[in-house]
């Protein structure tokens, strides 16, 4: 890991307050509407309250946003010849991928804390260890998502595969039953998206896998689910990245 | 933040660069008629260290892909490249050779020395910051943005990152394309300033000028192979074959023609019409073949140029073989 590269990345990130206010801000801002203002949100989940699972749904959406919006920056400038640059210099692939997904982890936390902040001030309600955990999990797997925007940027190699790569996540987030609660097909559908695992993990700590329609997700479903999408995104980045390093 | 002093292993003998039956070839462009492209066909090449070589050829003419061959950016399609008798990467890995590209893409939103300093922080031992950023002549613009940068400046810039391993091979792909006159000079006068003792110095150019201004030798290519590879000096005397044209008695020119090509010294016959176009380094014997046993009239000997010289060998591929063979 290389520190210098790394905080050099940061400061460019930091330097784009428009980039940070809409990664943020907006899932936040979601929370109010869907959590904080319902009339469900004191109604009894696992080891909380609706309220707090529907912030932690937001802060997951807010995470792999953020995430995704970092891979998919990194593969536009990549096409750009960045990569090429770097290209000449002893950086191996797996190092650069690494240090993305550590400061496409870093941005990310600022939606999870802004969220979670606003959920403990507006009545989010649940165990001190679902808290934690849930947090920790949301971040963590927030990193799946940075080597799936690296991904997608890398395929489309243009200015729009960040904005490509961030609109999937809306509807993967519905799919991954973050925005609205699914059942039946659907339900067995979302199952096999690449949110869904994610954010029933994210969740767990609070729902102990209940659902809202009343069945129970085993724990290794969310977990498989995880670790093929992140096998999946993870193989086809180094072997774009690779592609991103010959001339066009 | 360390200098290098790294001993030059490998001056011991391995070339600077040795590219063998090189070959690469990309797919047809999706949905096109072509079959693939062979954008370079059979490079042979060996480079001693120290020495400074022009890549001289027209614009596609497989330059780039050669370079990015001996980079290790891009994996041959067959035939093998290798710096200092190690595979490319390796060479890039251990700080031997560097390069400014002629699309090296930089991030608009650092500053010069924010770029500088990204890329030293990838190599394990580089050349101090802030003395790249003086060499390349860039101290002044150090707290820039590089999208507030000219095209020139951003050249510099990447010839400050080219600096940072303190490479023993330096590649320079099209270094001034795109640049004005002026900036144009003043890139190669960092350049000269710089060029120490030593490092060896492959540079991509179609400018004629600047291969000649430059380099000791000059690599020509065209379609993917070496035309012509010689000193700028043995190029030069390309250069000093004249043209003699004459028109002919109509129904003699096929029978002329072949004539003419057994006449030693003799590179390019070119048949217009009743007209024939012959180059040769003796124009008078030619000449006096021409108007005495050919029965040619009109007779026009022209000297032809530097610029000339370089548009035979990399205009068309009839004879290239032959004139190869000549250059040497």
């Amino acid at each position: 890991m290389n520190a210098t590269f790394t905080l050099l990345e940061m400061r460019r990130i930091t330097r784009d307050w428009a980039g940070m206010f809409f990664t943020a801000v907006l899932p936040a801002f979601f929370y109010l509407i869907f959590g904080a203002t319902v009339d469900a949100k004191d109604a009894t989940i696992g080891n909380g309250n609706v309220a707090m699972y529907v912030m932690i749904s937001m802060a997951a959406y807010g995470a792999v946003t953020a995430t995704t919006s970092i891979g998919g920056n990194a593969a536009v400038e990549r096409q750009q010849g960045w990569g090429r640059q770097l290209g000449l210099t002893p950086l191996a692939d797996s190092s650069y991928i690494a240090m993305k997904a550590l400061i496409a982890m870093t941005v990310a936390a600022v939606p999870i804390l802004l969220t979670f902040a606003l959920g403990a001030a507006t009545g989010a309600r649940g165990s001190a260890q679902a808290w934690a955990l849930s947090a920790v999990l949301c971040l963590v797997g927030s990193a799946v998502f940075a080597v799936y925007g690296l991904l997608v940027g890398t395929a489309f190699r243009s200015e729009a595969a960040v904005g490509a790569a961030s609109g999937t996540m809306v509807i993967f987030a519905f799919l991954g039953n973050l925005f609205i609660p699914l059942s039946g097909a659907l339900l067995t559908f979302a199952k096999f998206t690449p949110l869904y695992g994610y954010a029933a993990l994210a969740r767990y700590p609070l729902t102990e896998g209940y659902l809202p329609d009343g069945s129970r997700d085993p724990l290794w479903l969310p977990i498989v689910n995880v670790l093929a999408w992140l096998a999946v995104f993870g193989v086809s980045a180094v072997l774009l990245v690779r592609r991103g390093r010959e001339r066009q | 933040m360390t200098t290098t002093s790294r001993p030059l292993d490998g001056a011991s003998g391995a070339p600077a660069i040795e590219l063998r039956s090189l070959v690469k070839s990309f797919p047809p462009r999706r949905g096109s008629q072509d079959t693939e492209v062979r954008a370079v066909d059979g490079i042979d090449l060996h480079i001693e260290p120290g020495e400074v070589v022009a890549f001289l050829g027209p614009n596609g003419a497989g330059k780039t892909t050669t370079l990015d061959m001996v980079l290790g950016l891009t994996e041959p399609t067959s035939g093998t490249a290798e710096v200092f008798g190690r595979r490319p990467r390796e060479a890039v890995v251990g700080g031997h050779v560097s390069a400014v590209l002629q699309t090296g893409g930089l991030l608009r939103d650092l500053t010069v020395r924010e770029t500088v300093r990204m890329i030293a922080s990838t190599y394990v031992a580089h050349a101090p910051v802030d003395e790249v950023i003086d060499r390349a002549g860039l101290t002044l613009l150090a707290g820039r943005r590089v999208s507030k940068c000219s095209g020139g400046e951003q050249q510099r810039l990447r010839f400050a990152l080219a600096l940072l391993p303190d490479p023993r091979l330096l590649v320079l792909d099209e270094p001034t394309a795109g640049m004005d006159v002026t900036a144009r000079r003043d890139f190669w006068d960092t350049m000269h300033e710089d060029a120490s003792a030593g490092r060896t110095v492959v540079f991509a150019t179609h400018y004629l000028e600047e291969a000649d201004a430059f380099a000791d030798r000059i690599v020509l290519i065209a379609g993917g192979r070496i035309v012509a590879d010689g000193t700028t000096a043995e190029i030069r005397s390309q250069a000093s074959g004249r043209t003699v044209s004459a028109t002919l008695p109509p129904g003699s020119v096929a029978e002329s023609v072949a004539r003419l090509r057994t006449v030693e010294g003799v590179h390019d016959v070119v048949e217009r019409g009743s007209r024939v176009v012959v180059t040769a380094a003796d124009s008078d014997a030619v000449a006096r073949l021409l108007l005495l046993d050919l029965g040619g009239t009109d007779l026009e000997i022209v000297t032809a140029g530097l610029e000339q010289a370089f548009m035979t060998l990399t205009g068309d591929g009839r004879d290239l073989d032959a004139e190869k063979e000549l250059v040497r």
